[in-house]
Order: C-alpha cells, then structure tokens, then sequence
C-alpha cells in the first residue's frame, strides 16, 4: 500500500539542474566571500603589499613568516619560560589516557608527542640572545597575551556557566526571571559592553571604585595596571558572554535521563555524588560544544581590549587580532597581516580539531 | 523510640531542604540584580543632566531627570545616520541570509542531484572558518573592486552563513516525505512545493535564524571597522566605538550612555519580547557544530 508513492513521486528522479539552481546562490557568495579568502590570505601572505599603494605588489617568498616567527641572534636556553613548558608537557597525560583507553593509536600518541616535545621543550627555548632581537618584537607577545587570554577565560566562562546553569536548572517564575537577566547582556554589542564597562571601572567616576572605597579600600585603576588589566578584561567578559554558555548547559541538563537522579536518591546518593557519577557524565557533549566554543570565541578576542585598554597598559593585553589590525592599518603591510592571519587561522583550526578528538575518544 | 525519629527525621529534612532552597534564591537574587546593575546605571546615566553628572556618577537613580541626551542626539551629530545605517545593513542581511540558507537546505535536504555528496561537505567545511580572523583577505577582495564604505561590502561577506545552509538542511531533512510527494502528484513544481508547502513549514527554524543573524550583525564590529571608515557610513556599533577613545571628557557622559541605550535598544526590546525565541535563535549558534 505505501510502497507506490515513492516510486510514483519525483523525488527519486535526480533532478540536478534544479538542485544547482538552488544552491547556486548561496554557493557563490560562499566561493567569494568564505573559502576565496582563505586562498586570498595564504596566497597575499608571500608578498610585500603596501595600503597606500594598493594596487602594487611584490612577491617576498616567506619573508614574512620569517619575520613574524624569527629574529636575529636567537639562542636557546633550557631555562626560558620554564613554567610554560612544563605545564604544556602535561598536555601529554590526557592524550596517554585516550591512548591507554584506546581512543588514540600509537601512531597518533608518537605523532602527538613529538609536536609537544618540538614546542614546548624545544621552540620555546628559543628567545633572543644579548644582541639579538625578534624581527617582530610585537608578534610573540601579542600571541601569548591571546593564550593568556584563552587560558584565563576559558575555565572562568565556562565554570561559572555550568554553576548558574546547576542553579537554575528548576522551573518557576523566579527562576525563569533570573535566567531572563543573566541573559541580557549577551545581546549587548562589544561597544555597549565597552561604555559601559570602562566608566565602571574608572577609579574616580566609576561605580566600582565607589563602592570600593566605600569599603575602605583604596581605589584600584583595573584597566591601566598591568597585572589587573587581562583578568579585568576576564570578567568583563563574563558578564557579558555567561548567559549564552548557561542557555547551552541548561539545554544539557534537559536531556539527561530523570530516571538516573531518583535511583541515584533511591541509592542515599549526595548532592556532590549525584553531581560527579550522574550529572558531569551526561553533560559530556555539551561540555564539548561550550569548550571549544568558548575557545574559539576567545582566540577572537579583539573589540573589548581594542576599546577598553587600546591593548595597553603597556601591551599587557595586545591581542593577535590586534595585531593583525594594526599592522594592517596602522603600519599599511596588508602582506604581512595577510601572513599573520593564516597563522592564527591554522592555530584555530588544530586548536579545535584536537579538542574534539580528545573530548570524543573520551567518550567511548 | 524508633518512631519517634521516623518522626522527627523527614520534618528536619524538610526544614533542611526550604533553608537550602531559600538561600539558594537568595544567592541567586542578589548575583542577577549585580548582573543588571551595570545596565540599570547605563540607563540612569543616559537620563541624568550632563551638568549634573560633573559632580555625580554613580547614582543609580538618574540625577536631575531630562530627556535632554536624547533630543540632542536626534538632532544633531551623526546618530541617526549611523542607527539607520545598522538598520539597512542588518535588515538585508537577514533576509537574504534567510533566503540564501533555506534554498540550500531544501537543495542539500530534498532534491537528489549529482554533485550533491562534494557540495555538501564543502560547505560544511566553512563552519570551521574562524570568521574574525580572515578579515585581512576580505578587506583586499572588496579594496581590489573599490566596494568599501558600502552596504554591499558589509552585508556580502555576511550573507554567506554556512551555518545557517546547515540548520535548514537539518530542518528540512525532518519533514516527512509524503507531504512533498504529494504535492508532486499534483504537478507542482520545485519551485512552488519550495514556496507553497516547505517555506510555510519552515517558521519556526526560520524565526531561529533570523534572530541569530540580527543579533550577529547588529553587533558586528570588525568587518564593519575595517571596511566603513567614512564616518558617514559607521553602523551604530562602531561609532558608538569611534567616540569612547577619550575618556576625559566626562562632560558629555550622559550624552555618551544615551547612545549606549539608543544602540542596544533595538535587541533589548526584541529579547525581552520573544524571550523564548531569541534565545532559541542566539543557541543556534553553538547547534550547529
């Protein structure tokens, strides 16, 4: 009885003309506008392009990514950074666990391992010596302020999302209202968010400093003491983005089976128990999504500190965004900025793509 | 004896539980009026006398209420020019990334064409480009055909939504086959089942699009700082930036946080109206990778 209608209907016939033609619109804007300029920044990256002569261009092979990732008179300490390297070597217990649970081949763990050993006890070895100086004296900061960035804001959003979620995972009005304000300022753009923000903070007119010196406390200049400006930007940033990683983990903790929580009651489980053996496990996928989300959201990171703190004080928070921009067009080198891009573009993209192995052979 | 503490034990545990539960509000009360502290004082600013805010900044409560900042803004300066600058650009944005989106979905969803398995993961593809850093290319295609400080050059590159093909192609793939065979039966032309049965169906995912790619591009502030430079073709995003460089110059404050309001009113209002939707749209934008 069913079987007739779909041999009679069309569909099965392939219709191609018809399906280009409604594609066709979206794919060239997608060609020209999308993919297009990521051949056009690779391709741009090896020559020399000036802003006020636009129309010129020379070809300078990988100068510039000479110049952005090297200097004159390098040497290599074991000593520099130490820090950082040690702790970017324990990036290698979590891919041993996915190796030991099988989620990872030994290939892939050999492969691993060699790229962090390269970078962090290797490449960050490396650091001008008495003479010496990088080419680009901007680049590497920029890019460790951006890491910096990534590394701060990450738990933070993330950690402080899943907390207000938790909380307000229970119906009522109250609570909807709640949920309601946490939300708002996610629809703010970057500068509301910034006219805000700066008057707040300022020491003297702000709402901040008053309340501060209110409690006895003398008034602390957030934005232009070089220690407090990142982690100000930080919190800024939470402010202004938590609502949206509370709405992904809210809609997390909808899908988890309710069955699960009353055995687990049934049982004489805690709260902390429920949370640990029931809870965190079924948010795995969620948590997925809002980490590499707030990490690739991170990375971006440009309007707030190019508003706010012009990368300042000092370029305690110059970000690689920034970077780019300003070589751009402050200092007119589009073929260098186009360099720049592709790299932050091929660190984002391996940034993420490793993360959603790791997250997923978890998993299994 | 034993009774007794069967007794006793649940009302204690009850008693437990309504002190947890009111603490927990209580906590919760106070973080979300802290959260809105911030835009409650934007408000009063934007609504205080600017003489008055030499001497007073931090009142909640607008000091030496007027109206005042906001005829000024209406009537002098570029703030009505920028605002309907965002309007455009925002306005054909979503309607054409609408547009754009639900055609490739129904493309990719429902019309069996040859090609169909390269297309797809091609487009796919382009959710794992990061927007903001390829900025510097887009900036050389448009200067190369001389297009800045156009509204093509803001809407174009933003029109192109690979997430957007993604979730309507999702929607789509959930629409029972029967509806669109039947259809068929009678004659009806790709075209027409796309006009007449899929659009119609498609409200709801389309809503959740639009609401995202308003909020996206009403916000948008790289692309636009980049390619409008001309004060005269600033979105209000970015020249409401273009004036915070300065942060002396306090006299003007009021002024300064009339424009905040004027620039964040038109999403204020749409969230606090479709609550639900908006929310639902701005999620979409983690649905989808």
């Amino acid at each position: 009885m069913g079987q007739p209608v779909t041999n009679a209907g069309a569909p099965v016939v392939r219709s191609t003309r018809s399906g280009w033609a409604f594609l066709a619109p979206f794919l060239v804007v997608y060609l020209l506008f999308v993919l297009y300029p990521v051949v056009q920044a690779v391709w741009m990256g090896f020559y020399e392009r000036d802003l006020l002569t636009i129309d010129r261009r020379s070809w300078v092979g990988v100068d510039n990514y000479r110049r952005m990732l090297w200097g004159d008179g390098l040497t290599w300490q074991l000593g520099t950074m130490w820090p950082w390297r040690v702790v970017g070597l324990f990036a290698f217990v979590p891919a041993f666990r996915a190796y030991r649970r099988g989620a990872l081949s030994i290939r892939g763990l050999v492969g691993l391992g060699a790229v962090l050993g390269l970078v962090f006890a290797v490449a960050l070895g490396i650091h001008p010596g008495a003479d010496g100086r990088w080419s680009d004296s901007q680049f590497w900061p920029s890019f460790g302020n951006t890491l910096v960035f990534v590394i701060y804001s990450t738990p933070v959003i993330v950690g402080v999302g899943l907390g207000l979620a938790l909380a307000l995972n229970q119906p009522g009005r109250f609570i909807g209202l709640l949920r309601t304000l946490f939300f708002a300022p996610y629809v703010l753009s970057v500068a509301v968010l910034t006219l805000i923000w700066a008057f707040l903070l300022n020491p003297q007119l702000g709402l901040i400093g008053e309340l501060w010196a209110a409690l006895g406390l003398e008034r602390v200049s957030w934005l232009t003491d070089p220690n407090l400006a990142m982690p100000t930007i930080v919190v800024v940033t939470l402010w202004w983005t938590v609502g949206f990683n509370i709405v992904l983990f809210l809609a997390g903790l909808q899908d988890i089976d309710r069955s699960q929580y009353e055995a687990a009651s049934l049982d004489g489980a805690n709260g902390w128990q429920t949370f640990w053996y029931i809870t965190l496990p079924g948010l795995k996928r969620t948590m997925l999504l809002v980490v590499v989300l707030q990490i690739i959201a991170s990375f971006q990171i440009f309007g707030q500190v190019f508003i706010l703190t012009r990368g300042g004080p000092n370029g305690a928070t110059r970000v690689s965004i920034q970077h780019i921009y300003e070589s751009a067009f402050r200092d007119a080198e589009l073929g260098y900025a186009s360099a720049m891009s592709v790299v932050l573009f091929v660190v984002m993209v391996a940034v993420s793509a490793l993360q959603f192995r790791f997250m997923q052979g978890d998993e299994q | 004896m034993t009774a007794a503490v069967n007794l006793a034990r649940p009302e204690a545990l009850r008693r437990h539980r309504q002190w947890r539960r009111w603490s927990l509000y209580g906590f919760l009360g106070l973080a979300a009026i802290v959260w809105v502290l911030p835009l409650l004082w934007m408000l009063s600013l934007s609504l205080s006398d600017n003489e008055a805010l030499v001497r007073d900044t931090t009142s909640l409560v607008p000091v030496d209420p007027t109206f005042d900042n906001f005829t000024t803004l209406l009537e002098s300066g570029r703030t009505p020019r920028w605002f309907w600058n965002s309007v455009v650009v925002t306005v054909a944005t979503t309607v054409l990334t609408l547009v754009l989106s639900s055609m490739a979905g129904y493309a990719f969803a429902r019309i069996p064409f040859r090609g169909k398995r390269i297309a797809f993961p091609v487009v796919l593809a382009g959710l794992m480009v990061p927007k903001e850093a390829m900025f510097i290319p887009l900036f050389l295609i448009f200067a190369d055909v001389g297009q800045h400080n156009t509204y093509q050059a803001l809407v174009l590159p933003r029109i192109a939504a690979p997430l957007g093909v993604f979730i309507m192609t999702q929607f789509f793939s959930a629409i029972p086959a029967e509806i669109e065979e039947a259809a068929v039966v009678d004659g009806a032309s790709r075209g027409t089942i796309f006009w007449r049965i899929m659009l119609p169906m498609s409200v709801p995912a389309l809503t959740a699009l639009g609401i995202f790619t308003f909020v996206l591009t009403w916000n948008d502030f790289l692309w636009p700082l980049v390619s409008a430079t001309d004060p005269d073709n600033f979105t209000i995003t970015t020249g409401l930036a273009s004036r915070q460089g300065n942060f002396a110059q306090a006299n003007a404050l009021g002024d300064l946080m009339a424009q905040g309001v004027f620039a964040s009113a038109p999403l204020l209002v749409l969230f606090f109206v479709f609550q639900r939707q908006v929310i639902r749209g701005i999620s979409l934008g983690g649905g989808g990778k």
